[in-house]
């Protein structure tokens, strides 16, 4: 589904934040991606995001270069992703209805099938009594939930997070994470970065470990979940 | 882009039908939203519009100036009227003939005979003698007086050459420097509002495209969250576009009720004015047709504006 070969890059100034880093992700795999803080994580994706493009190498998502991508194609590819942001990224004067709905309207949904499919996402992270809230009026983990929300209402061929449980309680952190365990199991791809390595601990899925932008533990290999 | 890259490729991206119908609520949602969106801030939106709106209100009144002039100029062409002496040894009957003859011919729109005698009793009535002169011979010749259709200097010319050869012509008034100075006057007003509305056009322009421009700049964060949930260009695009478009239709509008409140105010002075000179005052206000032309070239205009801050400033909203 992603498939990394030798990718590298550099920011203006020199600094490299990833160098040759190779390696692929199966379809319907979850894989952790993990490493201090300036290790490359994020960068590594906004890659598959195609937020930035490669210094040299090839990014691949689910068979299309991404480089080879115009403007308009970039668009339509970031359409099969849900991304879940550090930050969240909501629309602060928007209610949480429309955040979730978002995805929805920008690829035109009939209005019905869109309230249907924002009451599922809402349901599914325990937000539905919350809809006319604005974000501002939400806790930070209400306010991350939403955004998986968004991230999951298209219900999205891949799933990336960066840093999901960042400021999570471990009792809500294991319920994201159960939750991005549902969508694995009907065949979603998932993609977590996140140095929250006990949480990962727990877990028993594939590691992809970065450091100083180069991918350290085995990029082909099937469990790294002892590893930490 | 790349050109080779493999037709499965391409395919994937693209959109599986277009959905008029997702396309259509999306315009009506942004239609109604970037009204809203104004509504919400009256004074700073209102702060645009009015400038516009007087951006467009001088030209306008400018234009409206020249169409009223424009009205009076056939009026005032008849200072260009040929009066034609006819010789002393013209018959009455021929006279008329010819005055009938003139006014045969496409250059000249009417003729008015005037025989010896008329003209004595005029001359004596405009200087209101009271017969205190009596002359043993009516010193005034017959005359024509014709008055020619509107037309260029060269043809005017062309005329009076025809008119000057005819033997029972004895001599020519005409004062052509007033109808060409005329002429030059409405010509040169004429490219003075047309070099009017461009400048101010371009005022309206920028006015419009700075305000997107802050607009686009308050939203970044807005508009970067909506690109990474895959918006394209052109939907980012369209709440700008509409905000543009009720910008130069509110700014239009205003013009255009400016214009009328001081078209009213002036109207009754003009008729008062003109009056003095038992003129009828026209008109000054847009119809139907002038009004609809404001209205497009300001949204059209604004709508431009809009669409250069956006191609200048929309790459600053890719997420980073």
């Amino acid at each position: 589904m992603i498939h990394f070969d030798q990718v590298s890059k550099r920011y203006d100034g020199g600094f490299e934040a990833l160098s040759s880093v190779s390696f692929h992700i199966e379809p319907g795999e979850f894989v952790f991606l993990t490493g201090h803080s300036g290790a490359g994580k994020s960068t590594l994706l906004k890659l598959v995001t195609a937020t930035e493009k490669p210094s040299s190498g090839q990014v691949r998502v689910d068979g299309q270069q991404l480089k080879s991508l115009n403007r308009r194609e970039i668009a339509f590819y970031r359409r099969k992703l849900g991304i879940v942001h550090q930050d969240h990224q909501l629309l602060m004067n928007h209610s949480v209805y429309d955040n979730v709905a978002q995805p929805l309207f920008i690829s035109g949904e009939h209005p019905g099938d869109v309230k249907r499919r924002v009451h599922a996402a809402l349901d599914k992270v325990g937000l539905l009594n919350k809809e006319k809230f604005r974000p501002i009026q939400l806790s930070g983990g209400e306010q991350q939930r939403v955004g998986i929300a968004r991230a999951v209402v298209k219900k999205p061929d891949v799933i990336l997070a960066d840093e999901p449980t960042g400021n999570l309680d471990p009792a809500l952190s294991r319920d994201i994470m159960n939750l991005f365990a549902q969508f694995n199991d009907i065949g979603t791809t998932v993609l977590i970065a996140s140095h929250d390595l006990g949480l990962i601990a727990r877990l028993n899925y594939r590691v992809l470990s970065l450091k100083q932008g180069q991918m350290i533990s085995s990029p082909f290999g099937t469990n790294g979940g002892t590893y930490g | 882009m790349a050109k080779k890259r493999p037709a499965s490729n391409r395919r994937r991206n693209r959109a599986p039908t277009f959905d008029a119908k997702g396309w259509a609520r999306h315009h009506w949602l942004c239609c109604k939203d970037s009204a809203l969106s104004l509504l919400k801030s009256p004074i700073s939106s209102a702060l645009t519009w009015l400038v516009i709106a007087i951006a467009l209100l001088l030209p306008t009144l400018f234009y409206i100036s020249l169409q009223a002039l424009n009205s009076q100029a056939d009026t005032w062409q008849e200072g260009g009227q040929i009066t034609l002496y006819l010789t002393f040894d013209t018959e009455e009957s021929s006279g008329r003939q010819l005055a009938q003859e003139l006014t045969a011919r496409a250059e000249i729109l009417r003729t008015e005979y005037i025989s010896q005698e008329q003209a004595w009793a005029s001359f004596n009535q405009t200087l209101s003698l009271e017969s205190n002169l009596e002359l043993a011979e009516n010193p005034l010749p017959a005359s024509i007086v014709a008055i020619p259709v509107q037309q260029s200097q060269a043809d005017l010319e062309a005329l009076l050459l025809m008119l000057r050869d005819l033997p029972e012509v004895n001599d020519i008034q005409i004062d052509l420097a007033w109808i060409d100075r005329l002429n030059r006057l409405l010509d040169l007003a004429r490219s003075m509002v047309l070099l009017l509305s461009l400048i101010l056009s371009v005022a309206v322009l920028l006015i419009v495209g700075n305000t997107i421009r802050l607009s686009i700049e308050s939203r970044k964060a807005e508009v970067q969250i909506i690109k990474l949930l895959g918006a394209t260009d052109a939907y980012v695009r369209r709440p700008f576009l509409y905000l543009g478009l009720w910008f130069g239709l509110l700014g239009g509008i205003a013009a255009w009720v400016m214009l009328t409140a001081i078209s009213v105010s002036f109207q009754q002075r003009l008729d008062g004015f003109l009056g003095t000179y038992g003129l009828d005052a026209p008109a000054i206000w847009l119809n139907a047709t002038e009004l609809s032309l404001l209205l497009l070239t300001s949204v059209i205009v604004s709508l431009a504006g809009a669409r250069i801050a956006l191609w200048r400033h929309l790459k600053d909203t890719d997420p980073s």
